[in-house]
């Protein structure tokens, strides 16, 4: 006999989440089918909401502020924001994930953990789709197809572990503090303009003390090495260094804080 | 599953085998007296923690379930049956003491209300996987999860159109799909119909008889009668009396009768 309120070690209770890929990716597609299920146009939104937030943003920042009149801009800026927004929903998502199950939590004994594992996943389904989008924005501009382009998927590998991470770490803190969702919006605004996603961060940094502050902002350095795949330029192993730190980090953190608040989740 | 089945043929005549063992448990809610502060009082507070007073829902418990037998929990309301329940599910954080089990207990919550606007069909995939099956063991006693909960035609509609008693009709479907060594009923039973109640007793009595344990919390003394072998009374968080079924409704319902 074991006692119930030991929890199982990380790697066993690790183990019990993977267990259960069925449920992943069952409540994954059931999410995505039913979010578009009232609207006229059903699927083709998965396609049309990436296209109109880069129309919107190219208007006001390329157009009429004018922030870049390189030729790439178009493409720099659907780079940034499909780069960004995938970490920005995920983060979202997993803080959500514990108040939207409340039914099945309080119904069930299961590991907790599968919820905000499951939000990021069904996130990044979300973003097969805008990722395409991105492909086809640069060849439309007229930018040449390297090997290169290859490597932003296995980038956006990496950074579908970085948003395990915080989804785990979100989904504890709301679910302590209910507060949090109400600042996680101003916290992805402010990590907006800070991680470069409308505009080149280099060209306002240069000569300044400060700069080295944006290369230790990991969505940072991921929006930078996904445009360095696509649009070239000089290669930051030191960004992918970071960001793999970070990575590593966030990740293991939010795993081992997630599972210690496990009894905690769906009161309240 | 071998050792279970054996176990059941000489239930009679060995030491019943245990399944839970509730040692010296205490739980203690906090409540703040005063939750929610302006800013300046939270000023003058400063650093100094919020002033909690504790509530001991449940004091120094000790409790043994065996294979086999089917245990209820009565009591008044804010006795501490819920609490002792889910604590023993592990939902519920203790403060003393312990819960030792042969497997995870499966905690069924009263009216659950699982995901409202998904359909019943899926719901019972959503909640089948979560606890633990596989897609194919699901789909395979699909025909029986519609029989059993009784709810036909209206499986295709979200289950936000339900009714409390039909959700927990279907919730309790689903927490029986895999027959658990510990089934934990909190009230499950309580706004479903006559025919699905005695559909359920059947199915917890067939449970029993499989040699797993079931504990149930409920307000339906009858219900109790026709499932339980032994009940415990539980008032303000202590055992009040534990015994034979019989026995302690009968002193359980003099003592309300005079309160």
């Amino acid at each position: 006999m074991w006692d119930v309120h030991v929890p199982p070690g990380n790697v066993a209770y690790f183990r019990s989440v993977l267990e259960r890929r069925d449920y992943m990716v069952y409540a994954a597609s059931n999410e995505l089918r039913s979010r578009q299920m009232n609207s006229v146009l059903g699927n083709l939104w998965h396609l049309l909401n990436p296209m109109l937030q880069i129309a919107v943003y190219f208007v006001i920042f390329g157009v009429v502020l004018g922030v870049d009149r390189g030729e790439d801009y178009f493409v720099f800026l659907s780079i940034g924001i499909f780069v960004f927004g995938f970490t920005q929903r995920s983060t979202t998502s997993g803080a959500n994930s514990i108040n939207n199950n409340k039914g099945l939590l309080n119904a069930f004994s299961f590991p907790r953990a599968l919820l905000p594992v499951t939000s990021t996943l069904t996130e990044a389904l979300a973003t097969v789709s805008p990722v395409m989008v991105m492909y086809v924005v640069a060849l439309v501009s007229g930018v040449t197809p390297t090997w290169t382009w290859l490597l932003a998927l296995p980038l956006m590998g990496i950074q579908l572990l970085f948003n395990f991470g915080w989804a785990l770490v979100a989904a504890r803190a709301t679910s302590s503090v209910r507060d949090i969702s109400q600042l996680l919006p101003f916290i992805f605004r402010l990590l907006l303009y800070g991680s470069g996603v409308l505009f080149d961060v280099q060209r306002y940094t240069e000569g300044r003390s400060y700069g080295w502050i944006f290369d230790f902002n990991p969505v940072y350095c991921i929006v930078t090495l996904v445009r360095w795949c696509i649009i070239g330029g000089e290669f930051r192993s030191d960004l992918l260094a970071i960001f793999l730190g970070w990575t590593v980090l966030v990740g293991l953190f939010g795993l081992v804080w997630f599972r210690a608040g496990e009894g905690t989740y769906g009161r309240d | 599953m071998a050792e279970t089945d054996a176990s059941a043929h000489t239930a009679d005549t060995a030491v019943p085998r245990l399944t839970v063992a509730v040692r010296n448990l205490s739980v203690t809610y906090k409540v703040y007296e005063q939750p929610v502060l302006n800013a300046r009082q939270i000023l003058a507070r400063g650093l100094r923690s919020r002033q909690a007073s504790s509530v001991e829902a449940i004091r120094s418990v000790d409790l043994d379930f065996v294979a086999g037998e089917a245990v209820g929990l009565v009591g008044s309301n804010g006795s501490g049956k819920s609490t002792l329940l889910r604590t023993i599910a592990g939902l519920q954080p203790k403060s003393d003491g312990h819960v030792f089990v042969t497997s995870q207990p499966q905690f069924l919550g009263v009216a659950a209300a699982l995901k409202p606007r998904v359909s019943g069909f899926r719901n019972v995939y959503l909640g089948g996987l979560a606890i633990g099956l596989s897609k194919e063991e699901i789909a395979e006693r699909m025909d029986e999860v519609v029989e059993f909960s009784g709810l036909g035609p209206s499986m295709t509609r979200p289950l936000n159109t339900y009714s409390s008693g039909m959700r927990a009709r279907l919730a309790f479907s689903i927490a029986t799909l895999r027959t658990p060594e510990i089934l934990l009923l909190d009230e499950a039973l309580a706004v479903g119909d006559r025919a699905f109640r005695e559909r359920s007793i059947a199915k917890i009595n067939e449970i029993r008889a499989n040699a797993n344990t079931i504990i149930l919390v409920s307000h339906n003394l009858n219900e109790i009668r026709q499932t339980c072998d032994r009940a415990v009374w539980l008032h303000d968080g202590v055992i009040e009396r534990t015994g034979s079924v019989v026995e302690v409704l009968d002193e359980y319902e003099n003592w309300s009768d005079d309160h």
